[in-house]
């Protein structure tokens, strides 16, 4: 049984077509990479998987774990593992990074019939987790992500990823706007999650990210279809030749 | 047009009657009659009133509120919200009735004065007299010339010069169901002299039962250099109508923070009037207001920069549920001779109810050439991607715009310099929020 198996996924926004058939199958444990050039198609893939309600899936099928993943909302597919980093992730003024987390991680617990931590608890393991992740831990106090500066924000979605210990972690342009040592930064933060269980998905525009996060597979997608699947090396392959090359085969 | 001839004469009748058997002080008689004059000038406002054009009377219109005659009974739940603030200088009033068993007055600091208007008979010390009706627009709001000529007590409080009072003094309004088809009429004074601090907060609550008229005033004078904090916290009961008005005259370099909130009665509307008199004073005027199924809740701020180098700032919230229909319309009025003012005004409202309805008006006349002024004011649902967010990380829709509503008003609750008050106010904001109960944990 596969982590996640995507089969002739088709999704659209405001009536347009964005995603035309994707097929895409990770096990556990694995890493893999979607790199595209901008329009592809990469987002919605990470945001349908995820359940925004803005997008429409008009084929297709998506199972994780032998679940049937459309089918759930999405605070359920979050409880049955599926994190999703944001690209651009939302400022929530007034709520703390801490209780904001204390809440997903319960709710997660009690959907899968786990007793909640209690505070002490839960505290301790946000401290480890913070460390972990290289994370001031006077973000923890503060409003979510109100005020964070954009590598800040990248941690902080990288930590929230450590708390919530997901089965499967699609990171959506995690390394866009970083410099390099906040790249390097979130990089050694997702690295350190990786095990046998957890599978990534990395969605990045650059190659400079799997220099740090080495995928075991790479696919390239062109216009909502993956048109090329190959090791790590194709991604360095993209970076010398482009999109172009492949434009011929998405046509 | 005759409908409205009657309800004068009730009220005038009521007044007549009301009079004839009283022993008033000659001061406190000739205001009472200044107080029924003016109203019988006005009458209640009809829809062509500007300032009273959203406002729908009607309910009030076609009652006949008789001067509630007595304290009522009180439950157990009216009984336990007048400790809620713990150790304060209190005075309580029942239906408009002084209560001296739940008031504590014992132990009084220096410079605070602190008692019912009905102990003071003919002896009303001056500084008092002359701000009892002093500042406020009897002759052009109609409910406070009503309270003017029907109010039967008050609260009354001085704080002497430089003095500093270091305990918050609340003024507790209960109305009981016994209040039903009753009209009160709370009368509340403050007088600051100059460099004084002091804290007043208000608490008008009520049963759920009896339809009552409820119509305050609160006057606040500010001299020089003084401190004034007032909150007005505003949950009587689901039928009642509240119509009040809160007046804060500030002097130089004077400092008056008003906040309100208010979630209760049927109808709810809180006048505010700040006058910026002299050069330096500062005003804040916030407000939270949480409205569900039916109800009206209003807000009318005038802002008068009378005075140069003053500042003002206002801030309302309003989170609106079900069919409930909320106004809020603020004036920053800058004179001629107001140069080097700052003032600025925000409204939001977040609407949760697909038939909710929320009117902001906030306006600037300006008629200096030197100031700072900005106003603004949306009205918005609760933002998707922010949903769609908490969603994401497993926590479900219910309790997601729990933890986005209560976000949006708690930055109301953030400017509440008593723990105690900002601890109460925020127990009423999460009993009052849509969704899944939230622990209360949150920040």
């Amino acid at each position: 049984m596969a982590l996640l198996e995507i089969r002739n996924l088709h999704a659209k926004i405001q009536g347009v077509e964005i995603l035309k058939g994707i097929n895409l199958k990770i096990e556990r444990g694995e890493t893999h990479a979607i790199m595209g050039p901008n329009g592809s198609g990469k987002s919605t893939l990470a945001k349908v998987l995820a359940g925004d309600p803005s997008y429409e899936v008009t084929d297709g099928e998506v199972f994780f774990q032998d679940r049937n993943l459309l089918e759930l909302s999405p605070e359920d597919r979050a409880r049955e593992g599926v994190f999703l980093g944001f690209q651009y992730p939302v400022e929530i003024p007034g709520v703390s990074n801490t209780y904001f987390l204390k809440a997903a991680l319960n709710a997660i617990r009690k959907y899968r019939g786990e007793q909640e931590l209690d505070a002490m608890e839960f505290l301790q393991l946000i401290k480890e987790r913070a460390k972990s992740v290289n994370l001031d831990e006077s973000l923890l106090r503060r409003p979510v992500n109100e005020g964070f500066s954009g590598g800040e924000k990248k941690r902080n979605e990288i930590f929230q990823l450590a708390v919530l210990e997901p089965y499967l972690a699609i990171l959506d342009e995690t390394d866009s706007g970083l410099d390099i040592d906040a790249l390097r930064t979130v990089a050694e933060g997702v690295n350190s999650l990786r095990n046998e269980e957890r599978g990534f998905l990395v969605i990045t525009h650059y190659q400079r990210l799997l220099n740090y996060i080495v995928p075991d597979e790479v696919h390239v997608l062109l216009r909502g279809r993956i048109v090329k699947t190959g090791g790590k090396e194709l991604a360095e392959e993209l970076e010398e030749s482009g999109y172009a090359l492949f434009e011929e085969a998405a046509a | 047009m005759e409908a409205i001839a009657e309800q004068k004469s009730v009220y005038l009748q009521d007044y007549e009657a009301h009079s004839a058997h009283q022993d008033a002080p000659e001061w406190l008689a000739r205001l009472r009659q200044h107080g029924i004059e003016c109203f019988e000038a006005q009458g209640f406002p009809g829809r062509k009133v500007e300032a009273w054009r959203k406002t729908d009377l009607t309910p009030v219109l076609r009652e006949h509120f008789v001067p509630a005659s007595g304290p009522g009974q009180m439950g157990p739940e009216l009984l336990e919200k007048v400790g809620v603030l713990g150790q304060v200088h209190r005075l309580v009033f029942v239906d408009g009735w002084f209560d001296p068993g739940l008031s504590d007055v014992d132990k009084l600091p220096n410079g605070l004065t602190l008692a019912p208007l009905s102990e003071y008979g003919e002896r009303l010390p001056a500084v008092i007299q002359e701000a009892l009706g002093g500042f406020v627009d009897t002759e052009t709001h109609p409910f406070t010339a009503l309270n003017t000529a029907f109010f039967r007590d008050g609260a009354i409080m001085h704080v002497a010069r430089g003095a500093t009072v270091e305990q918050p003094v609340v003024v507790v309004h209960l109305l009981t169901p016994e209040a039903d088809r009753r009209a009160v009429y709370p009368r509340t004074v403050l007088v600051a002299e100059e460099a004084s601090q002091v804290t007043l907060i208000e608490q008008f609550v009520g049963a759920d039962e009896p339809f009552a008229l409820n119509c305050p005033v609160t006057e606040i004078v500010a001299r020089q250099g003084a401190n004034v904090d007032y909150y007005k916290v505003q949950e009587e009961g689901a039928g009642s109508a509240h119509l009040g008005a809160v007046h804060a005259e500030t002097f130089r370099d004077a400092t008056v923070h008003i906040h309100s909130l208010a979630c209760g009665a049927k109808l709810a509307r809180t006048d505010i009037y700040a006058n910026l008199i002299g050069p330096g004073a500062d005003v804040t005027l916030n407000g939270l207001y949480l409205t569900t199924g039916r109800q009206y809740c209003d807000h009318h701020t005038w802002v008068n920069h009378k005075a140069e180098h003053g500042t003002s700032r206002q801030v309302f919230k309003g989170v609106l549920q079900g069919r409930s229909e909320t106004v809020f319309d603020g004036l920053v009025k800058v004179f001629e001779r107001a140069q080097k003012i700052d003032a600025q005004q925000q409204n939001r409202n977040l609407l949760l109810g697909k038939l909710a309805l929320a009117h902001s008006n906030p306006r600037l006349e300006i008629h200096a050439d030197d100031v700072k002024c900005s106003h603004g004011s949306t009205v918005g649902k609760l933002d998707d991607e922010a949903l769609f967010y908490l969603n994401t990380r497993g926590i479900g829709l219910d309790e997601a715009q729990g933890l986005l509503t209560f976000a949006f008003a708690a930055e109301m609750l953030k400017p509440i310099r008593l723990d105690r008050l900002y601890q109460y106010e925020r127990q009423l904001l999460l009993q009052r929020l849509p969704g899944a109960e939230l622990t209360g944990e949150v920040l």
